[in-house]
Formats: structure tokens, C-alpha cells, sequence
């Protein structure tokens, strides 16, 4: 098996006066994807996505390769850069999926610009979180065991540049907002985009709780647990994230009709 | 020490019977079931006068020996003719169940019977999975998923959905949950390392069997050290001990006694199963690998006169720690009923009362 996002293919595109990386790779439906605090890394999921939607998985300004981001002073500021990153790729409407970080930026994105967003996938989303809940850090090995239930099945993480980690965390700091967002949780009672969000139920970053919140505020709101998942979900289950993922991009809340057939001798 | 009545639904069949398993369903005899259950109700009633905290069921199929396939049926039916009594269902054998199911009906059950059930789960014996075509070497995971999903349909407030390895729905939300909040006293039944640690890990209680003090102890103790490195420690009623207990007017009565018991099961698989399903099962005490028990007779834990039954259940409760007996008091599958009259008079006489403080 060759390493997750080999056939993604490496793109940039300007919003806002930012020069944004993305990576990109298969055809038909558009998926937008917005990344951790940890940066963009392509896992299983993004292959297997892939073979289904045309991925769109963008870095978002300050993070991993990109220069230092000092201008960006708030989290709806970086949702609208990036439905302005999007435009510029001619995506005037999208399926957009955030992961942790990326799922407050996602949620934003999509309360500022519901017409644009067909349908929107949380990855165990940091917009809901307990008091005191801190973002994964500090060596590779640290950080895999906040990420996955599992790190023994997983490839170590590469070591992070400590500068690339200090711009980082300045800006994860900056623009992730309070663990309870009035502003934001308002503005999701009338959100009109059908939303899935999904939990690990091994999550050790985010309390997989914090799920019935969404549900709660959500009006079309749809809770998923995925079984023995820590908090990278597409990385440690990617084959049942991306079913179920795959399934309400298609199909929205008719997803809850099972087609699974049970046929065994025809 | 609590005190559990094992009920195994004693169906005394009119002639002899294949000695195979499965069993033919063809040698049933209807009126001698509807008898055995008939009586059933009898007993436990006086199960229950005699003072007994609980009654278990369990799930076996496909022979008379154990004549529950269905406990949450027989759990339903015992729970509506006594009154006072606990039942325990111990319990639905998770990886051939539907775990969405097993928490409707548990909660339903809970709440029909006041909030008077008591919930085993486990992973079930061998044998049992040749029942619905279940592979052996799948059914550890499906023990865990499945107990992972029962316990959080019982507790999520929000309809969920559940992408598993083994299981999958989009939508889950119970109605009713349990009478008994989050859910009624559970327990994982196992010895096995997996099933103490998953106990731990979701503070439930530890449930073994049939083992000797020092077998099952150590399956304890394992749980015990389990539950501390989550922060807490077990309640002595969290442990409960199911044994076979030949108990007689006197020792020698009953040694002689024991000297009599069968040492196979009254109904055996074919020697290629056997050997098979011996192959493909892994078991263990701990981390202890032992044998899957598939044709043997099952041990007896506590023989003699009541001194010396009450002194084994003495050190049962040093060595084990159980806080619960779990007692058949005649071999299961045995259809002579007077012996096992016998010795429920006489544990409820001589035996029940001195125990309570052990």
C-alpha cells in the first residue's frame, strides 16, 4: 500500500492576499476539506474519499508550509478567506468536512455562506469544547497518543519543525475562540445545512459527549459514534468514516435508509 | 453474602433421550415443557419465600439440559408472577444478539419489573455459537462492540449513530431506558482479561463461574487491580460467583454423593466438532490461557454438610471476594427434582441464614 495522498496532486490558489496551498485529487462531487490544528496531513480517508468526491483538501494560511499568518484575527475571518479560496478554485457550491479546528472554521464557513455549503461533515469538531481543553502537543509520540486510540497501529508522526510549530500554536490560540461560542452556537440554530458530525468513541482530545451539543443545536443534525476511534477518525477507522461520510454526502438525512443488502444465496 | 438461585427450567423428560447435541428438537415432548415451566414458577416462588436475593437465568440452546434459550423471555415471565426478588439475567450472549435489541428489551424489563433486574453480559460458551452460525473467531470483538453499544444506547441522551466493525445503524434511541439510572446493575461475565478490563474500564461488575477459588481469585484480583488503575474500587456485590453446590445432611452423604456425578455433559457435540472448536476458541483466566470447556461436566465447587458448606463459602468470600453466590444447587440437566428439593429446604434452613454475614 503506497503512503495516504499519493495520488493527490498539489495546487495553490490566492484568497484574501494569501498564496494558499491545497492538495486535490478524484472526480465528481466537490469536497471541500479543512484540516486540525495540527495542519494538513492526507490520511486513508482522503484516498478513499477520493475514489468517490473530487477532494479538495486545503492548507489553511499560517499553517504547515505557508508563511506566518499575523493578519487573520478571528475564526469567521479565516471561514470567509477560505469560501474565498474555494471561489477561486470555481467551487461556488461544495460539501465541506472540518476536522477538529477545521470543523469550528467549517461551521462558520457554512453560517456565513449556507447557499454555498450542499452538506457539511464534522470530524470530531473543537467548536463545542470543556473548559480547560487543550490541542494535542509536544513530541510525535505525545501527540499520537492524544490522537488515536490505537498509536500502535499507526505510522509514527513526523517531527514537527519548531518553527512551524511556534506559528502554529500562535494562531490556534488566536482564532480558536472560546470552548462555548454564544455568537456561533446562535447563528447554528438556524443553519440550514445538513450536518453530520462524528465522534471516535476512544476521542481522549474532545469528549465524544460533546456530539449531543450539535445534535442538540443543529437543526439537521446527524450524530455519529464511530467505534474504537480515537480523535484522528479518518486516520484510525478511515474505511468506516468514509462509508458513512460518503453516504450522507449523497444522500443527505435520507442516509438513515439503510442500502445494505443481506442477500446471501441469490 | 447475597444468595442467587441459578434456575435452569428442570424439563424431566418421559423417555431417554439422544445423547447429542444438538439435541433433536423432534424428541420434545410440549406437555412436559409446559410442565417444566409450570413448575419453575413453583419453585422460585418458594425460592423467594426462602429468603434467596436473586434468581438467574441464562442462555443455552438446542438441548433440555438448559431449557432458556431465551432468558429475556424467561426473565420477563418470572419477573411478572414474584414479587419481591431480583432477576438476574445473566445473561444475553452479546455477539449473536442484536445489541440495540438487548438494551431495548433490558430497559424495557428493568421497567416492567420495578427496576428489579440485574444484567450479565458476556461472550457465551463454545458451543453456543454453532447455535446462529456465529464464527468463534469473531466473537471476542463482537463481545466488546456489542457491550459498548449497550451501554451507550442505555445512556445517550441524543439519537445516534453507530459505525462499528461488527455492528452499523444510523439511528439509535431507546425507548423506554431503564427504570434503574444510567442502567441496572451490570455485570461482565467472564474470566477472561479482556472482559475484566472492559468491566473496569466501564465501572461495571465482574462476573465468574464454575472455576475453583483459586482460578476464579485470580480472574478477580485482576479485576480489582483493573478497576483501581481506572480510580475505583468494586463494592463486594460487584463480584458475583455462579458454582455448582452439593449440599447434604452430612459430609459423608454428600461425598458420596459427588462420587456419583457424571463427569461429561448429558449432551455432547461430535468429537470433530469438539476438537474443532477447541482449535478456533481462545480462552483465558487473567491473561492465563486455559481450555475451552465444550464437553466436560462441570465442576462443583462447595460439597459437604452445612458446617462445611458454610466454611467453603467463608473462604469463597476471602479468596474470591464475591459478595454474590450464584448457586445451582443440583446438577443442571438433571431431571430428578427431589434431590434438589432436598437441598433447598436445607440451604434455605441451615445454610442461608448463617451466610448473610459472611
Amino acid at each position: 500500500m503506497s503512503a495516504p495522498g499519493t495520488d493527490f496532486r498539489e495546487g495553490y490558489v490566492e484568497a484574501d492576499g494569501f498564496r494558499v496551498r491545497y492538495m486535490e485529487a478524484g472526480q465528481g462531487a466537490p469536497l471541500v476539506h479543512l484540516h486540525g490544528a495540527g495542519g494538513l496531513r492526507l490520511t486513508p480517508a482522503h484516498d478513499l474519499l477520493a475514489r468517490r468526491f473530487r477532494v479538495v483538501a486545503f492548507e489553511m494560511p499560517g499553517f504547515g508550509l505557508s508563511a506566518e499568518n499575523t493578519k487573520t484575527r478571528s475564526m469567521p475571518e479565516l471561514a470567509s478567506t477560505m469560501a474565498r479560496a474555494a471561489q477561486a478554485l470555481a467551487l461556488d457550491t461544495f460539501n465541506l468536512m472540518g476536522t477538529s479546528f477545521g470543523g469550528k472554521t467549517a461551521l462558520w464557513l457554512a453560517a456565513q455562506a449556507p447557499e454555498r455549503v450542499s452538506a457539511l461533515i464534522l470530524e470530531a469538531p473543537a467548536a463545542i469544547r470543556p473548559e480547560g481543553t487543550e490541542p494535542p502537543s509536544g513530541t510525535p509520540e505525545e501527540m499520537a497518543r492524544r490522537l488515536y486510540a490505537h498509536p500502535e497501529r499507526q505510522p509514527a508522526l513526523p517531527a514537527v519543525d519548531p518553527a512551524v510549530r511556534a506559528k502554529t500554536q500562535a494562531l490556534v490560540k488566536r482564532l480558536r475562540g472560546p470552548g462555548r461560542d454564544a455568537d456561533l452556537e446562535e447563528r447554528l440554530r438556524a443553519l440550514p445545512t445538513p450536518t453530520l458530525v462524528l465522534f471516535g468513541t476512544l476521542d481522549s482530545v474532545i469528549p465524544p459527549s460533546m456530539g449531543r451539543i450539535y445534535k442538540d443545536l443543529i437543526p439537521g443534525c446527524h450524530l455519529v459514534f464511530v467505534y474504537d476511534a480515537g480523535h484522528a477518525i479518518g486516520a484510525e477507522r478511515p474505511e468506516a468514516f468514509v462509508e458513512v461520510v460518503g453516504d450522507f454526502v449523497e444522500r443527505h438525512e435520507a442516509f438513515v435508509i439503510s442500502r445494505a443488502e443481506t442477500v446471501i444465496h441469490p | 453474602m447475597k444468595v442467587s438461585f441459578f434456575e435452569t427450567a428442570r424439563y424431566r423428560a418421559p423417555q431417554a433421550l439422544p445423547s447429542e447435541w444438538p439435541v433433536p428438537s423432534g424428541a420434545y415432548d410440549p406437555e412436559t415443557g409446559a410442565r417444566a415451566y409450570r413448575d419453575m414458577i413453583a419453585r422460585l416462588e418458594y425460592v423467594e419465600e426462602l429468603g434467596f436475593d436473586w434468581v438467574s437465568v441464562s442462555e443455552h440452546h438446542y438441548s433440555p439440559r438448559i431449557l432458556t434459550p431465551a432468558p429475556i423471555v424467561s426473565a420477563s415471565f418470572i419477573a411478572a408472577h414474584l414479587k419481591k426478588i431480583k432477576i438476574a439475567l445473566l445473561g444475553p450472549i452479546v455477539p449473536q444478539s442484536n445489541p440495540v435489541r438487548v438494551a431495548e428489551e433490558i430497559a424495557m424489563l428493568d421497567t416492567l419489573a420495578q427496576g428489579r433486574l440485574v444484567v450479565g453480559l458476556l461472550r457465551g460458551t463454545t458451543n453456543e455459537y454453532l447455535t446462529y452460525d456465529l464464527n468463534p473467531a469473531e466473537a471476542r470483538e463482537r463481545t466488546d462492540e456489542g457491550m459498548e453499544l449497550i451501554l451507550r444506547a442505555w445512556a445517550e441522551p441524543q439519537p445516534f449513530g453507530w459505525q462499528g466493525r461488527h455492528f452499523q445503524y444510523r439511528q439509535v434511541s431507546i425507548w423506554p431506558r431503564p427504570l434503574q439510572q444510567p442502567h441496572p446493575p451490570t455485570y461482565a461475565l467472564g474470566t477472561s482479561r479482556e472482559s475484566c478490563e472492559f468491566a473496569a474500564r466501564n465501572r461495571l461488575g465482574c462476573g465468574v463461574s464454575y472455576g475453583s477459588f483459586e482460578s476464579v481469585g485470580r480472574a478477580t484480583r485482576y479485576y480489582r487491580e483493573q478497576c483501581a488503575r481506572y480510580g475505583w474500587t468494586p463494592t463486594p456485590e460487584q463480584i458475583v460467583y455462579r458454582a455448582n453446590m452439593l449440599l447434604a445432611e452430612t459430609d459423608d452423604e454428600a461425598e458420596a454423593q459427588f462420587r456419583q456425578l457424571p463427569n461429561q455433559r448429558p449432551f455432547t457435540m461430535r468429537p470433530g466438532v469438539t476438537d474443532a472448536l477447541n482449535k478456533l476458541d481462545s480462552r483465558n483466566v487473567a491473561g492465563q490461557a486455559r481450555a475451552p470447556i465444550v464437553g466436560g461436566a462441570l465442576p462443583t465447587t462447595f460439597v459437604g454438610g452445612p458446617d462445611t458448606v458454610v466454611e467453603q463459602v467463608r473462604r469463597c468470600r476471602d479468596e474470591v471476594g464475591a459478595g454474590v453466590l450464584d448457586l445451582s444447587l443440583h446438577p443442571p440437566g438433571s431431571s430428578d427434582l427431589d434431590p434438589l428439593m432436598r437441598a433447598l429446604d436445607l440451604f434455605g434452613a441451615k445454610v442461608l441464614p448463617r451466610i448473610r454475614d459472611v
